[in-house]
């Protein structure tokens, strides 16, 4: 079990990336989900020991790891957002360098690369240099070194990012699989990364942690609470600015838009059922209302 | 042309400069210069003389003294700092949304090199500050006349600067040059300048100190009667005694003089803004296979089979995805083991990756002619050549993680001490190999002294590499500092003699001993810095 203590992180210059986040984290997949500068980022380092928090407490199986880092080190596949490699290293030669630097015994780290070079579909590259791979292919490379030593706790922030779609489906599912036994935590800001594998969503902004619970609650919290519109393309910016728009359609009979309100915003809306993006709008609006006024959380 | 975005890119790209460690490290080096060049009444160096005199200590001896110190030293360190402005817009990717502005290629070149020339004149600025702070410091003439002092700086080191700032922009946009190759060729170019310049025939005047010398000739004539044509010395000297001061009040600016300096300018415009004629752009098909792969945080979708050979930019391999249902996850269980020797192992992969066949044909025909030579040449000029021939190699020690971002992805990993010995280790390994030709002879011989002094180099040269790599984040310093070092060792420096090159009656002269304790205490350091680096950037 990981166990987040209300954890800080303050950046020099003042920037609180992550203010007083407490959760608790076991086998399983927790999708974070946030803006840009939520602060999910800085918490994902701070999780896989890369950042100390300014203050709090983060623990491992009653390991306080911000006092001991290597205690979780070996035990931890971290993929960051933005990462790069040695580039004239083959893959199977990077993977070599990090199994080592995790300390894995030669013919384990021999067997287990073959393997996840396999997993994640590298075997006809393994020969070139990592600097002739494309993107997504160093992508799947830093999938593979985050799995290197079987990680009992799995940290990977974006990292569908410049994976093609099917790709995309392919590691989703690898992280779900890994999560049946593990502790896997999902950073994206694209919500349908986690719509179908997440069990358990948390949403931060702002360097706090706004809501969590599994998929199905997040969207009953807007149940009756979504409609979807035809409108006059003239009138968008007026129901922009009153609604919060989840989706606009542009059609040869208008604009379709789908609103999230308390209230039909117009006479003839339709009622429909939330869906996830709906949530995860409701849960961010709604934080961003109840900081600038008390106006109804859907409501701008 | 349009000149309007000129300023702005120009201030965008000098305070990214100048935010950075190196030109830190560079302005320290140059404070501590403008310290040197003007030494206490009883110090027994030199920077500027007159044979053994040395003028007294006002506005304009001191200025001269100064400003010429620094050009000397910003048009070599100062290169350093100021290159890699085009490379870091390519790395960073800023170059490809300027490439799609109407900025024009000349203009993009032209902020380069204004940027790159606020840099160095900035340095200079506060060079020129320190010319002031020595004069009141030694105060044998505490009467200011800025404008004697500042005269030299803006027309004997400035024009130097400018052309500087110059090659760095052009040495960038030529393929041959950006690296490493560029780096080393800059430091035989600047020596070039630096000694050739000292001459009254130079081109252009050179560094333009035949005005300001042939004045002090004539003062010095005056103050002694006669015998005033002494040999001008320019350059960090050990003198017998403290130099004698005479009265020297500065020089005239003739016309012809400004003009040829003015020149210099032009020249070094032309030079900066000469790259628009092949410049790419940052046009990814006219990039070079070698540089290094980044995963940024939002990439182009993989380049699967939608990317076949047809795709613009560098060949990328397709591959096949293989089914969503052919998954297995690892069966392999982990267990841990010794791992120091493949730590090594990938450390010396890292450290020699990329290094092109011709590199090692060279190498091997050094150690070859180390077997073939006889016995003091051995020392006296193969070791000297092995030990500069991977200078390129050895500057990535320290910085590799940074320069190639991968900072990120191993901060989460253990054995962070291990990880940085394995690559001192790898540094260790390198220097040891390219120096076995030696080591062999001179063990034959039963040269103990050489011996131990190998020592010293095989240690003491990766020791600076880390410790530089770690705290300055670049390659660069390294190749700064030991070109220098190296220079002064093959010119019998024996102070500096790290390997034991310079002999007197076959032993070596260097100070041995100090070489292991720097290599230890640089090492030390190196790891020390490590160290807080990562809690400060935790």
């Amino acid at each position: 079990m990981l166990e987040l203590i209300d954890i800080t992180k303050v950046y020099k210059g003042g920037k609180r990336a992550v203010d007083g986040l407490s959760m608790t984290l076991g086998h399983g997949m927790v999708g974070l989900l946030g803006p840009n500068g939520a602060g999910k980022s800085s918490l994902m380092r701070i999780i896989s020991t890369v950042t100390r928090p300014t203050s709090g407490t983060l623990r491992y199986e009653g390991t306080d790891l911000t006092a001991d880092p290597n205690a979780i080190r070996r035990h931890l596949g971290y993929l960051p957002q933005d990462f790069g490699v040695y580039p004239h290293l083959t893959s199977r030669e990077f993977l070599a360098y990090l199994a080592a630097a995790k300390g894995l015994s030669a013919r384990s780290a021999k067997a287990r690369i073959e393997e996840l070079l396999e997993l994640v579909n590298l075997t006809e590259a393994v020969k070139r240099p990592l600097r002739a791979y494309s993107g997504g292919m160093l992508r799947r490379v830093g999938i593979a070194q985050a799995l290197l030593g079987d990680p009992r706790v799995i940290v990977v922030d974006e990292p569908t990012a410049g994976l093609d779609p099917e790709e995309r489906v392919r590691f989703r599912n690898l992280l779900s699989d890994l999560s049946a036994d593990r502790v896997v935590m999902l950073s994206t800001h694209i919500v349908s990364d986690v719509e179908s594998v997440a069990s358990d969503i948390a949403v931060m902004a702002g360097g706090r942690l706004l809501r969590r619970g599994a998929p199905e609650e997040l969207m009953g919290d807007l149940k009756g609470r979504v409609w979807e519109i035809l409108v006059d393309p003239s009138t968008v910016s007026a129901v922009q600015s009153h609604y919060v728009v989840s989706r606009m359609i542009r059609t040869s009979a208008g604009v379709r838009l789908r609103v999230l309100s308390a209230q039909p915003p117009v006479g003839d809306a339709t009622q429909v059922a939330p869906d996830l993006e709906d949530a995860y709008l409701g849960v961010i609006r709604g934080a961003a209302d109840r900081r600038s006024d008390d106006r109804p959380a859907v409501r701008r | 042309m349009n000149l309007s975005a000129l300023p702005g890119l120009t201030a965008g790209d000098f305070k990214d400069r100048v935010r950075r460690p190196v030109y830190l490290v560079v302005l320290l080096a140059a404070v501590g210069l403008g310290y040197l060049a003007v030494p206490p009444a009883d110090g027994r160096w030199v920077i500027l003389a007159l044979g053994e005199y040395r003028g007294t200590y006002n506005s304009a001896y001191v200025g001269v003294a100064t400003a010429l110190a620094g050009a000397l030293w910003l048009t070599l360190g100062g290169f350093y700092v100021v290159r890699k402005g085009i490379a870091r817009d390519e790395e960073t990717r800023v170059g490809q949304i300027l490439a799609a502005t109407p900025v024009r290629t000349a203009l993009f070149l032209a902020s380069k090199f204004l940027s790159s020339f606020l840099a160095l004149a900035s340095m200079l600025g506060v060079l020129a500050a320190t010319a002031l702070a020595m004069q009141l410091v030694r105060g044998e003439d505490r009467g200011i006349d800025l404008v004697a002092l500042l005269k030299p700086f803006l027309v004997m080191a400035l024009p130097l600067l400018a052309l500087t700032a110059a090659a760095a922009v052009l040495f960038e946009t030529v393929p041959v040059l950006r690296g490493g190759v560029g780096n080393v060729i800059w430091f035989f170019v600047a020596l070039v300048v630096g000694i050739g310049g000292q001459s009254s025939s130079a081109p252009l005047g050179g560094l333009g100190v035949g005005r300001a010398t042939d004045s002090m000739r004539a003062a010095l004539t005056e103050e002694l009667g006669k015998g005033g044509d002494r040999a001008f010395s320019l350059g960090l000297t050990q003198v017998a005694e403290p130099l004698t001061p005479f009265r020297w009040d500065g020089f005239e600016l003739g016309g012809g003089f400004l003009a040829s300096r003015l020149l210099i300018v032009v020249i070094a415009v032309a030079l900066a803004l000469l790259p628009a004629l092949w410049f790419g752009r940052f046009d990814p098909s006219r990039a070079r296979r070698g540089d290094a792969a980044r995963v940024p945080a939002e990439d182009e979708a993989d380049a699967g089979s939608l990317a076949g050979a047809d795709a613009p930019g560098p060949a990328v391999p397709v591959y096949r995805p293989a089914p969503t249902a052919a998954l297995t996850l690892p069966k392999t269980a982990t267990e841990s083991g010794g791992t120091f020797g493949r730590l090594l192992a990938g450390e010396v992969r890292i450290l020699v990756g990329g290094v092109s066949p011709w590199w090692w044909v060279v190498a091997a025909a050094l150690t070859v002619t180390g077997f073939a030579v006889p016995g003091d040449l051995v020392t006296g000029l193969v070791l000297p050549a092995v030990w500069i021939w991977p200078v390129l190699i050895w500057s990535r020690l320290g910085s590799q993680q940074v320069e190639h971002g991968m900072e990120g992805l191993l901060g989460a990993y253990p054995a962070v001490r291990r990880r940085l010995l394995a690559e001192w280790g790898s540094g260790v390994v390198l220097t040891a190999v390219l120096g076995v030709a030696p080591l062999i002879r001179m063990a034959l011989a039963a040269d103990v002294p050489g011996l131990a002094a190998w020592l010293a180099g095989v240690l003491f040269i990766p020791s600076l590499a880390m410790l530089l790599g770690v705290v300055c984040r670049t390659h660069r310093v390294f190749q700064a500092v030991y070109l220098p070092i190296w220079y002064l060792v093959v010119n019998k420096v024996a102070a500096v003699d790290f390997m034991g090159a310079v002999r007197d009656a076959g032993a070596p002269t260097g100070p041995t001993p100090l070489f292991y304790a720097a290599a230890l205490l640089m090492l030390g350091a190196a790891f020390l810095a490590a160290e807080t680096r990562r809690n400060l950037s935790a």
